[in-house]
């Protein structure tokens, strides 16, 4: 959905500038240092790998709680699970921990630390998502640039494809071929790059088909580039700007694909926490009518890294605008 | 004109056709490899090999692939989707009503998130750094961020199930045990539409809600670059009203856009359809697909892809066809 609309955006406003690549990098580098938002969700977003790679150990050794370890006395009677800086005392994976184990976040319904799980949650989205994200940039950029320079029947080939694949819910398809490859995190990786190659294979065609037709292009055909050069020396860097903005919502879109892959438990299997499968657990179970957290923390997660990426991609467009305007 | 409708609807058919191989393929031959093949899943578990290649057999699984299809192909074009491996009955039966709560939920949440992103994204695009406009941007961005698999059981959460503990957002105000909306069921528009209304108010709205965040942005995008054209600077020069003028002037010539967008996001709506539809029990095509994903029931889950494959296909042609009805530019680019 916000794929989409980034995607006709950029179909409706970009024309390849003419100036140089350097000097546009330069000012829009500039013109996004000075942007509060943008720096905030940067930020946000720094934090969130931090904690992704360091803090999800730093929590488990600190609580002792490993993420997919089931404490049977994190659940008290009525399998209710303890709540919001409950600790817990019986010696119950907890030796080297005289004082108790603390759960920050409370626990789950199956007695797991949710602190733990969210953060070890954190390094599987990401992980999913930049894969896919890379992997789908790899497909999409050489088949746009192809289609876009070639054009002819090449382009006429990957217009089709790209019409076609877009014209579908992508998200049952990607289920129904979860279903029949079976769950898995390369699986979920390549399924979701699947999902997603034409977004920047229409934006690099789009630019490419435009760009090569400037005076420049032809300058370098003229004294003898090959269409190798051409295309890696002379096109791509045109459309890195557009590309850029767009990267970023990919990944937040993949963040989504791979949760909801992930909540309708066709994604990453159980018990490796991620966001979607500990909102599933709460969702399905609906232990989150007892205890809200349990739907709030992979949540919230979710939202605000999202709402990172949004705000950074917006502040991204804006400082590439070669008009300089805010809109 | 007439090229163009027919070009469009040969379009549609081979993207029809290319979905069945696509589902054909997915669920019949890869399947087959990586899972029980369907002669295994119908005979039943206990079922000796002579007995599975008697199924097989009668299902014509032992011909070559390409008979296999033709087969598979011309019982669809006859409304057969097969037989269900875990419901006792035939997979059209359970598509059918499916795909009228599922066609009920979208067109809803298509009414509700236009009217909430037509005031908002239009007064953004009227007065762009206002207040309003900020506010409205702002809610976009944050209505952009929350998945639709979150904000289904948090409505469910604080509008159907606290009522009935005597609270509405956490406040006790209510007498215990109100229902202020229902929590799961629904109602078929035959039956009562009252009810089918009341039933689908909470799943309308979690469904719009992504939606009408990234409708605001369009509409205020198009509403800005409409305002800045001459012809509304001449609207106004002869003194028309902001209302006239958004109206009448920036409304039909946002209008052709605005279809395109609503049928590309009907196809993207029935993604998100899979989740709502789970939360609040209504009986539609991503209920039903989500319980045959859990019991791996092939048939219907084939069914329900090629169904909202045809529903989006329908969607994006219609809406095609109508933009040309609205927009006499591409009448004339299709002549040509």
């Amino acid at each position: 959905m916000t794929m989409d609309t980034q995607l006709l955006e950029h179909e409706m406003e970009h024309e390849p500038s003419a100036q140089s690549p350097v000097g546009l990098r330069t000012q829009a580098f500039r013109r996004l240092r000075r942007d509060p938002v943008s720096i905030f969700a940067f930020s946000l977003l720094v934090f969130l790998v931090l904690a992704a790679i360091f803090g999800a150990p730093l929590a488990a050794h600190l609580t002792g709680h490993a993420p997919n370890a089931q404490y049977a006395n994190a659940l008290s009677v009525g399998a209710k699970p303890i709540g919001i800086m409950q600790r817990l005392y019986e010696a119950n994976g907890t030796t080297h921990n005289p004082h108790g184990s603390l759960f920050v976040l409370g626990a789950d319904s199956l007695g797991r630390d949710l602190l733990v799980r969210v953060l070890y949650g954190a390094r599987i989205s990401l992980l999913v998502a930049t894969g896919a994200t890379l992997l789908a940039l790899v497909i999409g950029v050489s088949l746009g640039l192809l289609a876009g320079y070639l054009g002819g029947w090449v382009d006429g080939v990957v217009n089709r494809l790209t019409e076609t694949a877009m014209a579908f819910p992508n998200l049952l398809l990607a289920v129904g071929i979860a279903v029949v490859v079976g769950p898995g995190i390369l699986n979920v990786v390549i399924i979701i790059a699947l999902f997603t190659w034409y977004y920047p294979a229409r934006i690099v065609r789009s630019a490419t088909a435009a760009t090569k037709q400037m005076t420049f292009v032809a300058a370098a055909r003229t004294m003898g580039a090959r269409p190798r050069r051409i295309l890696f020396v002379h096109l791509l860097p045109q459309v890195w700007g557009p590309l850029l903005v767009y990267a970023t919502s990919i990944i937040a879109n993949n963040i989504l694909f791979e949760a909801g892959l992930s909540y309708l438990g066709v994604g990453v299997p159980e018990p490796t926490a991620s966001w979607g499968s500990m909102l599933s657990d709460a969702v399905q179970s609906s232990m989150y009518t007892v205890d809200l957290s349990l739907a709030l923390v992979p949540g919230l997660a979710l939202v605000i890294t999202m709402l990172s990426f949004n705000l950074l991609g917006d502040g991204l467009r804006d400082a590439l605008d070669p008009k300089g305007t805010r809109r | 004109m007439r090229r163009m409708i027919l070009r469009r609807l040969l379009g549609a058919a081979v993207q029809l056709f290319v979905v069945t191989i696509l589902a054909w393929l997915l669920f019949y031959v890869i399947a087959r490899f990586t899972g029980a093949s369907p002669a295994q899943r119908i005979a039943g578990k206990t079922a000796s090999a002579a007995q599975i290649a008697l199924v097989a057999k009668i299902l014509g699984l032992n011909k070559p692939y390409w008979q296999q299809y033709l087969i598979f192909l011309g019982h669809l074009l006859h409304g057969d989707f097969g037989y269900s491996y875990f419901q006792d009955r035939p997979v059209s039966s359970i598509l059918w009503p499916a795909t009228r709560a599922t066609t009920s939920l979208v067109l809803g949440a298509a009414v509700v998130w236009l009217a909430i992103a037509a005031p908002i994204g239009s007064y953004g695009g009227l007065r762009p750094r206002s207040v309003g406009d900020v506010a409205g941007r702002g809610l976009a961005i944050v209505g952009m961020s929350i998945p639709v698999f979150w904000l289904a059981p948090m409505i469910s959460y604080f509008f159907a199930f606290q009522p009935t503990q005597g609270r509405i957002l956490g406040l006790p105000i209510l007498p215990s045990g109100t229902t202020l909306f229902p929590i799961t069921g629904y109602t078929d528009f035959g039956q009562s539409p009252i009810q089918w209304a009341y039933h689908l108010i909470l799943p309308w709205i979690t469904l719009a809600i992504g939606f009408a965040a990234v409708y605001i942005r369009y509409i205020r995008t198009l509403t800005a670059e409409q305002l800045s054209e001459d012809y509304t600077r001449t609207a106004k020069a002869k003194g028309a009203s902001t209302r006239r003028i958004l109206l009448r002037h920036v409304g039909r010539n946002v209008a052709p856009t605005m279809t395109v967008l609503l049928g590309a996001d009907v196809a993207t709506a029935l993604s998100g359809v899979f989740f709502v539809e789970t939360v609040f029990a209504v009986p539609g095509l991503g209920w039903t697909g989500v319980y045959a994903i859990q019991n791996l029931d092939y048939p219907v889950i084939t069914g329900v892809v090629i169904v909202a494959a045809f529903i989006a296909v329908l969607a994006n042609t219609i809406v095609d066809l109508l933009h040309g009805v609205l927009d006499p530019r591409v009448r004339r680019l299709a002549a040509h």
